[in-house]
């Protein structure tokens, strides 16, 4: 049997099916021996389990079980923001960071627009045929600058200038 | 204890914890505490893990109380709060498991193999014996297989219900109940030979 109609004669049973579907099953079922075998094992556990779930008893004393209950009420009671607290007292205490956090940005901001762009911005070349290309790695703090003379046919020359982080600012690159 | 608590309706108890007497949340749970614990253990097998969830759902039902409408019974409204408790530290576990044995018990091959059981593996038994069948059978389910059924069998919810709750297709609903169902039929019959032999 597919597994597809086992699992639609178990849906069946289990009360699953649209009416359209459960009168149609219950005719296959009613004609098919496996079908009908299969349905009777089932339902023979589905009827077993009803409501016989055993007893599971409790070890725990009322008190000792409730005590720590108790306990962690209180304990999260105390962690958690009271209820009587006042609607502008809980949004200064998120408004704080946020402005703290805005400020930090416009005082970046303002700075960038100042010094100019980073250093690798004011490399320049002295011939019209060379042509730079700069890598800048962040987390190495240095700066790769490979040179080419495009008039003549040679091939790329690394010529590595490696910039310090701290120095970036306003380093000017002379190729010559 | 409070004497005086003991004698009041649960709806009266639920009212007043609502309104922030721990008292009569007490005496809630003195009443319910073996349900709940219960339902833990049936979901777990494990007794130290069960008390645990289950004295957490207490203190998640005192945090919710304000949730509850009164739609359900509060001991139905608990126990689904237990339930959630127990399938997300199911999922923690699951995840600590290796990949290839959940893909072995999803695949349920064993069950699809195995010859229809003709007889009824519980005909005849007394109830207290029938319970303790049932129970050493769910033991040796696997976690996902024992969970669909007391979802489904115990506490009746629905396919689309238990999808919800497991947070899986009801196709995999289905197809973990038919070899949870499969799998009982099988060791409660093996449990029936063991009893007459």
């Amino acid at each position: 049997m597919k597994h597809e109609l086992e699992l639609t004669v178990q849906a069946w049973l289990d009360g699953e099916l649209p009416d359209h579907e459960a009168r149609r099953m219950g005719e296959l079922i009613a004609h098919d021996s496996e079908a009908a075998a299969l349905a009777a094992e089932l339902g023979c556990i589905r009827q077993a389990m009803f409501r016989q779930e055993a007893p599971v008893p409790l070890a725990e004393s009322r008190e000792f079980y409730w005590s720590k209950v108790q306990r962690q009420i209180q304990r999260e009671a105390t962690v958690r923001a009271p209820e009587g607290v006042p609607w502008y007292a809980r949004l200064r205490r998120y408004m704080g960071p946020l402005v703290g956090a805005a400020a930090l940005a416009c005082l970046l901001v303002l700075a960038i627009v100042r010094n100019g762009s980073p250093a690798f911005d004011e490399i320049s070349s002295t011939s019209d045929g060379m042509e730079a290309v700069t890598f800048h790695d962040q987390s190495a703090q240095m700066t790769v600058v490979w040179l080419q003379d495009s008039s003549a046919a040679t091939d790329v020359q690394p010529v590595q200038k490696i910039i310090p982080h701290e120095n970036e600012s306003g380093t000017v690159i002379d190729l010559e | 204890m409070d004497p005086d608590k003991s004698a009041l309706m649960e709806a009266d108890l639920v009212r007043m914890a609502r309104e922030g007497d721990l008292a009569s949340f007490e005496e809630l749970v003195a009443r319910h505490r073996d349900k709940v614990y219960a339902r833990a253990y049936s979901m777990m097998r494990n007794e130290e893990e069960a008390l645990d969830l289950s004295q957490d759902a207490w203190v998640k039902g005192w945090q919710r109380l304000a949730q509850f409408q009164g739609d359900s019974s509060f001991i139905t409204w608990m126990t689904r709060i237990v339930i959630n408790l127990c399938l997300d530290q199911l999922r923690k576990h699951k995840r600590q498991r290796a990949e290839s044995i959940e893909a072995m018990e999803e695949e349920g091959g064993v069950e699809r193999q195995m010859p229809v059981i003709t007889t009824n593996p519980t005909a005849g038994l007394e109830r207290v014996e029938l319970r303790e069948r049932i129970d050493r059978a769910l033991a040796q389910l696997s976690h996902e297989h024992r969970t669909v059924l007391v979802l489904h069998e115990f506490e009746e919810l629905e396919y689309k219900e238990i999808a919800k709750r497991m947070k899986c297709s009801i196709g995999t609903v289905m197809s973990r109940l038919f070899y949870a169902r499969r799998r009982m039929a099988s060791l409660l019959a093996g449990l029936r030979r063991e009893g007459s032999e």
